[in-house]
């Protein structure tokens, strides 16, 4: 719109609801996305801090589950790496649209959200098939809620990731106003990495270093 | 783009209009939000209670996780329904979709010519979610009150037992929780949501749906906890320590969804405070020009945002260990109470400072106008708040003192507890210092700060007694440290929103406070207040202990004192909020800037306009600059002496 151009001095796409070039609610919005992620890293790190401190105290040595039934590492790395595959491809996406590649974009998130929507599904296969069950233990309360995690943030992937190839398509990310794309693949940066948190804690510290740990006996007759 | 809106004088390319503007916003409230509640969580627990729910199931500790896991998604439901019903989700859905806003949906989503019924739906308009918070926040301060005094009818009473003792400690916990929550909420929300981005000079909050959904999330999380009195209570306090909280009546499940979703509520308000405050300044508005408020309101929500998912794990594992028997809390599963201290007390402590923060900086805002001087140095504020907020994260451990966790962390933590009596000591400093040599003009507000200072001293001094392991081992669960943190939270918090409230209620409602009774309300209240909170320190000093309803004779003076100043406190509130309600229905009507403050809320009409300033304004001066002439300021400015220089009287 040429009078817009006159009335705001630059050549950028306004923002409809307020009249802003888009570049400003972008930069409030990158804010508004770096300080959520703050706040689940913490929440994060209280379920990282509650693992390692049950892992270290061994309380009752009731920490180990029931026969030393440890959960398989493999399933833990593989949700890591789907959750992985799927943040590079939005990446590599997102990179295409300065270069009118809008096109790679919407494929990429939508092969992206086929492979979050496999990892979420393995994900609930392995909670349902972890040889112990919630309450077997310390290790396996803690384990299922770094899972339960996991999940949490897969979810929340597979709502977004769809999201950006509808809006590609509906040609609301363009090469002028890409930055919500930018903002999806942030945060997937971010679920990548405390979903690989998650998987190096509960495939790497699973036998107690404490052997002497404080016996609190059974409460039963 | 199908079409322009005209946008502040801009045209201004317009996606396509799907509907009428508003989209099903149009037909979504809070009564629809109340009836999509209740049928979910009504069928959640038909549903479940007739078919999933294995009734009797027991875990470790023999309560019944079937009914646990019934009770849970029924107040799950709940949330999720009313949040659906009042148009939460059709935001993220219609952003989902590609069907972004126009101008005229955010014009409808903001209450443009809606009047009062825009208070009862999901408004975006930062003015409409401040005047919630305040009325939220009203509504919660009397239910604890209503349930402090209560408490004080049974400590009072010496001679008989009023309550069944389960259920006065459930109306402790429930008490504590409710004022918690109400303390948190009773600066920042109102005037950091009303106040705060005219101050700033924005035209709103950067993300006006995060707003909204932050209230709603806080008005979802109320039920639950209330209903908790009436489904075996928590009588466990409001810290509700495990294992006790695991072997509670399923009224704690009440308890713990209410925390999760307030913290989801705070989280979110913390993230649009921030980014608002950081990039929505007004041109000109540089750091050094930034209202104390403003710093003050940035300062509690880094504090929240960082720490209060903390609270919020503690609740989900606590939570998790009632409804799915998993053993976070359970000693003998392996898990480990202190884990369960260590994720409260994260938050426990820095939430204080969330607490006081904001209502010490609203009163260093309002303290300059009353004085007609500057702040009494702005960077030695700063320093406060920054220190504060440093300090905050490493004193959680004195909570935990008798608790036998790691008892050589003890002295570490004292030295850490009191070194942030220093920048908090700054802050009494800079508002000392400020008052100094000053001419007041003793309004309400301005009483609100002597008597915030008081309290404070009190506060602090017992704090600092208080945070030494010695002391504390003599004191700890004592009715001293009730009284001590109540003359914090009580005095020092509900004091400044009092002043904070009689402040800015001119620019809220465009009508003055009745300045007579509000006095008088709050007079009382505060006699009341030392009264019932002195004679709690000699109540301590005696070794009477907290959270009991039968005690020796020899503490009956100190409780009859304290009931009777439990009283005095809710007649004064109770005539607050009288001036409240009348000066906002029939007071004398406000102008623009009826205490001639200089920050930018003062400077736009009132009622304040929906886009708050018909153009944006440029910051040109220092907010605290009075009795120094604005240079730019050329209509009111005396002629400048060519000596003297510009900015120096």
């Amino acid at each position: 719109m040429s009078s817009t151009t006159q009335a705001t001095g630059t050549t950028e796409p306004l923002y409809p609801t307020t009249g802003e070039p888009v570049s400003i609610p972008a930069r409030r919005n990158r804010m508004g996305i770096w300080l959520c992620i703050v706040s689940d890293a913490t929440g994060t790190l209280a379920l990282l801090v509650a693992y390692s401190y049950l892992w270290s105290l061994n309380v009752n040595s009731a920490w180990a589950p029931p026969k030393n039934a440890w959960a398989d590492p493999l399933l833990f790395w593989l949700v890591v790496l789907g959750s992985l595959i799927a943040t590079l491809l939005v990446w590599w996406g997102v990179r295409a649209v300065p270069n009118h590649g809008t096109g790679r974009l919407a494929m990429a998130a939508g092969v992206a959200a086929l492979v979050v929507l496999a990892t979420l599904a393995l994900q609930i296969v392995q909670l349902s098939t972890f040889p112990f069950g919630p309450s077997d233990g310390a290790y396996a309360s803690a384990t299922f809620w770094l899972c339960f995690a996991a999940v949490y943030h897969l979810a929340m992937l597979l709502f977004i990731v769809p999201a950006i190839v509808t809006r590609t398509r509906a040609g609301r990310i363009t090469p002028d106003n890409y930055s919500q794309a930018r903002l999806v693949a942030m945060f997937m940066t971010w679920a990548t990495i405390a979903i690989f948190l998650g998987a190096l804690f509960a495939t790497t510290m699973t036998v107690s270093p404490n052997e002497n740990s404080p016996s609190f006996g059974t409460f039963q007759e | 783009m199908s079409d322009t809106a005209v946008v502040h004088q801009i045209h201004v390319p317009q996606p396509r209009q799907h509907a009428k503007p508003g989209g099903i916003l149009r037909h979504t409230s809070i009564v629809t939000g109340v009836i999509a509640g209740l049928v979910a969580s009504i069928v959640t627990y038909l549903i479940g209670s007739h078919f999933f729910v294995p009734w009797g199931t027991t875990n470790a500790d023999s309560s019944q996780v079937g009914l646990n896991a019934l009770i849970c998604a029924t107040f799950v439901a709940w949330t999720f329904g009313f949040m659906i019903g009042v148009g939460a989700f059709a935001g993220p859905i219609r952003w989902a979709l590609g069907h972004d806003l126009t101008h005229a949906d955010a014009e409808y989503m903001a209450g443009k010519d809606q009047g009062r019924w825009r208070y009862f739906k999901y408004t975006t308009d930062h003015k409409v979610v401040g005047t919630q918070y305040l009325v939220m926040a009203l509504v919660l301060l009397g239910l604890g009150g209503l349930m402090a005094m209560l408490i004080r009818t049974e400590l009072g009473i010496t001679w008989m037992e009023v309550f069944d003792p389960n259920f006065y400690n459930s109306i402790i916990g429930t008490h504590g929780i409710v004022m918690i929550i109400a303390l948190i909420i009773v600066v920042t929300g109102p005037f950091g949501n009303f106040i705060l981005p005219i101050m700033i000079g924005a035209r709103d909050m950067a993300f006006p749906r995060l707003n909204a959904l932050s209230f709603w999330l806080l008005f979802a999380a109320v039920p639950p906890l209330v209903c908790n009195l009436l489904m075996g209570g928590m009588r466990d306090g409001w810290t509700v320590y495990q294992p006790l909280g695991t072997q509670a009546p399923v009224g704690m499940i009440g308890y713990q969804v209410t925390i999760i979703t307030f913290a989801f509520s705070t989280g979110i308000a913390s993230v649009n405070l921030i980014t608002t405050s950081v990039t929505m300044r007004a041109r000109g508005m540089t750091w050094n020009r930034v209202p104390v408020f403003v710093i003050g309101v940035i300062a509690s929500s880094v504090m929240g945002l960082v720490w209060f998912p903390m609270f919020q794990y503690s609740q989900i594992l606590a939570l998790s260990d009632k409804v799915i028997g998993t053993s976070f809390y359970n000693p003998v599963e392996g898990g480990s109470v202190w884990l369960y201290e260590n994720l409260f007390w994260l938050l426990g402590h820095p939430e204080v400072y969330v607490v006081i923060i904001p209502g010490t900086a609203a009163l260093m805002e309002l303290m300059v106008v009353f004085l007609r001087k500057p702040l009494f140095s702005y960077k030695v504020a700063m320093a406060g708040f920054a220190g504060v907020v440093g300090i905050s994260s490493i004193v959680w451990v004195h909570h935990m003192y008798m608790t036998g966790w790691a008892p050589s962390a003890g002295y570490p933590f004292m030295l850490s507890t009191e070194l942030i009596s220093i920048p908090f000591g700054f802050l009494v400093l800079v508002m000392l210092g400020t008052i100094w040599r000053g001419k007041p003009w003793t309004r309400l507000p301005m009483m609100c700060v002597y008597a915030v200072i008081w309290d404070k001293v009190v506060g602090g001094i017992t704090g600092v007694y208080l945070s030494d392991v010695p002391v504390d081992q003599y004191m700890h669960g004592s009715m001293f440290v009730v009284a001590h943190f109540h003359y914090m939270l009580m005095g020092a918090g509900l004091f400044a929103a009092i002043g904070a409230t009689a402040y800015w209620f001119p620019k809220m409602t465009g009508r003055m406070l009745d300045e007579r009774l509000g006095s008088i309300g709050f007079w009382v209240a505060f006699f009341g207040f030392q009264l019932t909170f002195g004679s709690m320190f000699v109540a301590g000093l005696q070794g009477m202990p907290r959270r009991v309803l039968q005690f020796d004779s020899a503490f009956n003076i100190s409780n009859w004192l304290s009931t009777i100043g439990a009283f005095t406190i809710g007649i004064g509130m109770l005539v607050f909020l009288y001036a409240i309600i009348t000066s906002w229905r029939g007071g004398k009507p406000a102008g623009s800037n009826p205490w001639g403050g200089k920050t930018l809320e003062w400077q736009t009409e009132t009622p304040v306009p929906l886009e708050n300033f018909p153009v944006l304004p440029i910051v040109t001066s220092d907010p605290y600059g009075y009795g120094v002439p604005d240079p730019y300021d050329t209509a009111s400015a005396p002629i400048q002496d060519d000596k003297q220089p510009a900015g120096v009287r």
